[in-house]
């Protein structure tokens, strides 16, 4: 394999050792050596991937207080704190990437809040009613271990080992969106009503969320580089196909109607026909311009600035001792 | 914006959990966290790390006093498979020379199973 951003020898080796690793199963290790083009990949996927789990703890966290039963309340707690665990999990590994190029956890939080790393478009939506958060927990969550199982396999050892231990939590917070779903999908008229309504909110952010099919609409698409060095192994469009296969015909079943009337699967091409989400839109919500977006990183922006002089006073206490 | 960041880079310290599930196992490396102390090292590794698993011992250890092998020199961990006389494998043939002479032969099951004690 040859590459063109290498003109010198040893370089050039080392790349085709690495490539060869991959292709053969091995594993990348935070110390090995990578290239370029990988490590920035890497770093863009995976600091996205943990902030937004941050990020994504508080559309949720907003129906703590209002769960309609201590036992609803007990179930959503748990997964927040689940989505704050990963988040704490997946930016280490992101740190780890990072850490040659100088840049640490206030790096990261930093570029969230001046807006240079972004978080997934789900989390700027509005949770406006109980039946969002159940269908966060059943679509929203679906769809990210659709995208995250797909990475299982990754190359980047350390990536692969937190997703494994994310995604087994993950199958916890399907079953919690569903068991919040199907009680209301058994309930009455208005309840019904509530879910339909949440689903019709939340369909464009759905198929948002596995990224636009090519760089071409929106200008930028890392996804050919991600599959080329293994770390995924399908491209957006065929993940949110596989969506589609999997969740239609649940979401049929439990008599809600899409909200897209020209959906439907075309079984001499076996693909899903539907309407393009608005991906203009799509771009102003990821540059934090969504519905939420302001009032979630003034959220975050509180916290961090409120808690500065407790990292301060304990980082000077760690600079005193270590004198 | 705060800017002030005079010492904040240090309340980042790298930190390596260490747990084991029970009593009888090993301590397993599991994730990397960030702490400015052991203290709080141990209480974030419990609140992220073990919410659902059985836990017996945990440990948290300072990365930077770990000392690891070189990636260049991982290579160097792999065994050449050519010591059959280290190893139950290369005294194989003992069975069949034990059953001529009508005994069994003492493997690893055998050996292990005599934990249990004598006579109960």
């Amino acid at each position: 394999m040859v590459d063109a951003t290498y003109d010198n020898q040893v370089d050039q080796q080392k790349y085709q050792q690495f490539m060869e690793k991959i292709e053969a199963g091995g594993k990348i290790e935070a110390d090995d050596w990578m290239p370029d083009d990988y490590r920035n990949a890497l770093i863009k996927l995976i600091s996205m991937h943990g902030i937004s789990e941050i990020m994504g703890a508080l559309p949720e966290k907003e129906w703590t207080p209002k769960a309609p039963s201590l036992h609803r309340k007990l179930g959503i707690m748990a997964k927040v704190q689940d989505e704050m665990g990963h988040g704490q999990l997946l930016l280490r590994v992101a740190e780890d990437l990072m850490a040659p190029l100088g840049k640490n956890r206030e790096d990261i939080m930093e570029d969230l809040l001046s807006g240079r790393l972004k978080f997934h478009n789900v989390f700027h939506m509005e949770t406006k009613t109980w039946a969002d958060a159940g269908i966060v927990g059943w679509l929203v969550d679906g769809a990210a271990i659709i995208t995250q199982t797909n990475m299982l396999d990754s190359s980047y050892g350390p990536y692969a080992r937190a997703l494994k231990r994310i995604c087994a939590e993950e199958v916890f917070h399907a079953q919690h969106g569903e068991a919040i779903i199907m009680a209301l999908a058994e309930g009455t008229d208005q309840q019904k009503e509530l879910i339909q309504e949440a689903l019709n909110r939340w369909w464009p952010a759905l198929l948002m969320f596995f990224g636009p099919a090519s760089a071409n609409t929106t200008g930028s698409s890392k996804q050919d580089t991600t599959i080329k060095y293994k770390i995924r192994k399908n491209t957006n469009e065929e993940l949110r196909q596989h969506f589609f296969t999997k969740y239609v015909p649940r979401i049929l079943s439990l008599g809600l109607t899409i909200p897209d009337e020209t959906i439907r699967y075309d079984e001499e091409n076996e693909t899903w026909i539907y309407q393009q989400p608005d991906w203009n839109e799509f771009k102003q919500i990821i540059s934090n311009n969504g519905p939420r977006s302001k009032e979630r990183l003034q959220l975050r922006r509180i916290s961090h600035e409120n808690n500065a002089w407790v990292r301060e006073a304990l980082g000077a206490r760690r600079n005193i001792s270590a004198v | 914006m705060d800017t002030n960041r005079e010492n904040i880079d240090l309340f980042y310290e790298e930190f390596v959990v260490f747990s084991k599930k029970n009593p009888n196992g090993h301590m397993t490396e599991q994730y990397t966290l960030l702490a400015p102390n052991a203290e709080l090292a141990l209480m974030m590794a419990q609140e992220n790390f073990m919410r659902r698993e059985p836990v017996s011992d945990l440990w948290v250890v300072k990365r930077s006093d770990i000392t690891a092998v070189k990636p260049e020199d991982r290579e160097m961990l792999y065994r050449l498979d050519n010591k059959d006389y280290r190893n139950t494998k290369g005294y194989g043939y003992l069975k069949k020379k034990w059953r001529e002479k009508e005994q069994e032969m003492f493997d690893e099951k055998e050996i292990l199973s005599w934990a249990k004690g004598v006579g109960k």
